[in-house]
């Protein structure tokens, strides 16, 4: 049953960050100011889901807001994880420009499922020099999610890193998930950037 | 009914498992990749790997436009109601395994739920408990063992169940037995009853995953180490809720890793 209920629950958050991780060294960050930064970020983000525009214009609008409130870079850099290391700085570069890609087509393919999605913020708990924020996420034909933002303050000013459904860390499965794609082709960086160019072309044409 | 037989069947299936292909692990002098190696745990992922495809393939057949006709035909409130009555036949089961966890606190409540809900809630068609500060935690067998410090061991990804490990695995014999239709003398009535809640409860529960499966299929790279992720960390989340639910602080080991 919780694992039915983890991947409800990640379904509903997945378009909102995509796929996360952590930030570069940071500051601590008030549980205040994160919980203020998420109540304006989730409002910004259910009125543009559920705002005026073609479903392209909305894609867009939100694919702004995310990079503005997500630390897509450093997000990035986890999800590479020990590959970093290994990666030529090309490579990096490459990486980085296709995660951003893979964050915009994913956004835009799963917009449409979101339709009427609504935030209540419940509270905040540390989690290291990081906060993170409580929400209730509702979305029409679905139950409702508690999910976990975590903020932290990147190049001084507050940004998510990951999100925590059920216990349960986006930025976390994304790196396993990726690193399953790099082991299974002998340690290998470059089969990692084949298949992202891959799902790129298979969600542009999808999208 | 059904589910009762082919849990019967899993640690064979598990055994069948251990003797069948194996992934080829890096040499030890290759410290990061044996590390890693070591923390994905899964010895036998590409015997796994053909189960996760013949599973696949079945649900692409089978569950999938079963459940897609399901939910043309209910609605989202019907739907609710339905896992609300398969939930509460858990219920016993649950109790049972608090108690063996040790959280007193747990176990009353998991009993009071399935009482007032077996009751007021018409066979478990409704939760009013939840209502009256009776939230509903989840537990297995498989917690149990977490709890009384199995580690969750190598992964395993059944035939038709999915997701498991050689410590999980070990509570589909657990629940043919924890059930109350255990109890209750053998009939023709009783088997059609198991046969239907059997079959309402996997097309439910996969009616409930229509676009989720959908959207991590579509997006994953690799979907099955992606639902091997997301299981592994939902597991062990269960046990740190099982402690928060109890009013106890998690052990250490029991903490996910922060990164």
């Amino acid at each position: 049953m919780q694992f039915r209920r983890f991947l409800l629950m990640a379904a509903a958050v997945a378009p909102m960050v995509g796929l996360m991780a952590q930030g570069a060294k940071a500051d601590p960050i008030s549980a205040s100011e994160a919980q203020a930064f998420i109540t304006t970020a989730g409002q910004q983000m259910a009125g543009i889901v559920n705002g005026p525009g073609n479903q392209q214009s909305r894609a867009t609008a939100l694919r702004t807001l995310v990079n503005q409130i997500v630390a897509v870079s450093q997000v990035g850099d986890y999800v590479l994880g020990r590959y970093i290391n290994i990666a030529t700085a090309a490579q990096h570069t490459q990486f980085q420009d296709l995660f951003h890609q893979l964050l915009a087509y994913n956004i835009t393919y799963q917009i449409k499922a979101y339709q009427g999605v609504s935030f209540v913020v419940n509270g905040t708990k540390p989690q290291g020099d990081d906060v993170v924020v409580d929400t209730t996420v509702t979305t029409p034909g679905h139950p409702p999610a508690d999910v976990g933002w975590v903020v932290e303050e990147v190049g001084g000013k507050p940004q998510i890193i990951d999100v925590i459904v059920a216990g349960t860390s986006l930025r976390i499965t994304t790196r396993n998930d990726y690193a399953s794609v790099i082991t299974d082709n002998g340690g290998n960086v470059s089969a990692l950037l084949n298949a992202m160019q891959h799902q790129i072309q298979k969600l542009s044409a999808d999208s | 009914m059904v589910a009762r037989k082919m849990m019967a069947a899993v640690p064979g299936l598990a055994l069948l498992a251990g003797l069948s292909a194996c992934a080829s692990a890096p040499p030890r002098s290759d410290v990061a990749d044996y590390q890693a190696y070591r923390a994905v745990n899964d010895p036998l992922e590409p015997t796994n790997r053909q189960f996760y495809k013949v599973n696949d393939t079945l649900d692409s057949y089978v569950m999938k436009p079963v459940a897609e006709g399901y939910v043309d035909v209910t609605n989202q409130t019907i739907r609710d109601h339905v896992g609300d009555f398969v939930s509460n036949i858990g219920e016993p089961a649950r109790t049972v395994n608090f108690i063996l966890e040790g959280m007193p606190h747990d176990a009353g409540v998991s009993l009071m739920r399935f009482v007032i809900n077996s009751s007021f809630g018409i066979g478990g068609i409704f939760d009013p408990a939840k209502h009256i500060d009776l939230p509903e935690t989840d537990t297995d067998f498989g917690i149990t063992l977490a709890i009384w410090g199995f580690p969750a061991g190598p992964y395993l990804y059944l035939p038709v169940f999915g997701p498991s490990g050689v410590r999980d695995v070990w509570n589909l014999p657990f629940a043919y037995f924890a059930t109350p239709m255990a109890v209750v003398p053998t009939s023709t009535a009783l088997t059609d009853f198991g046969y239907a809640e059997t079959g309402l409860h996997l097309v439910n529960t996969r009616a409930g995953l229509l676009d989720t499966i959908d959207q991590i299929k579509a997006t994953a790279l690799d979907p099955y180490a992606t639902f091997r992720s997301l299981y592994r960390q939902s597991r062990a989340s269960e046990v740190v809720q099982v402690y928060q639910a109890e009013g106890r602080t998690p052990p250490a080991w029991a903490m996910p890793p922060s990164n």
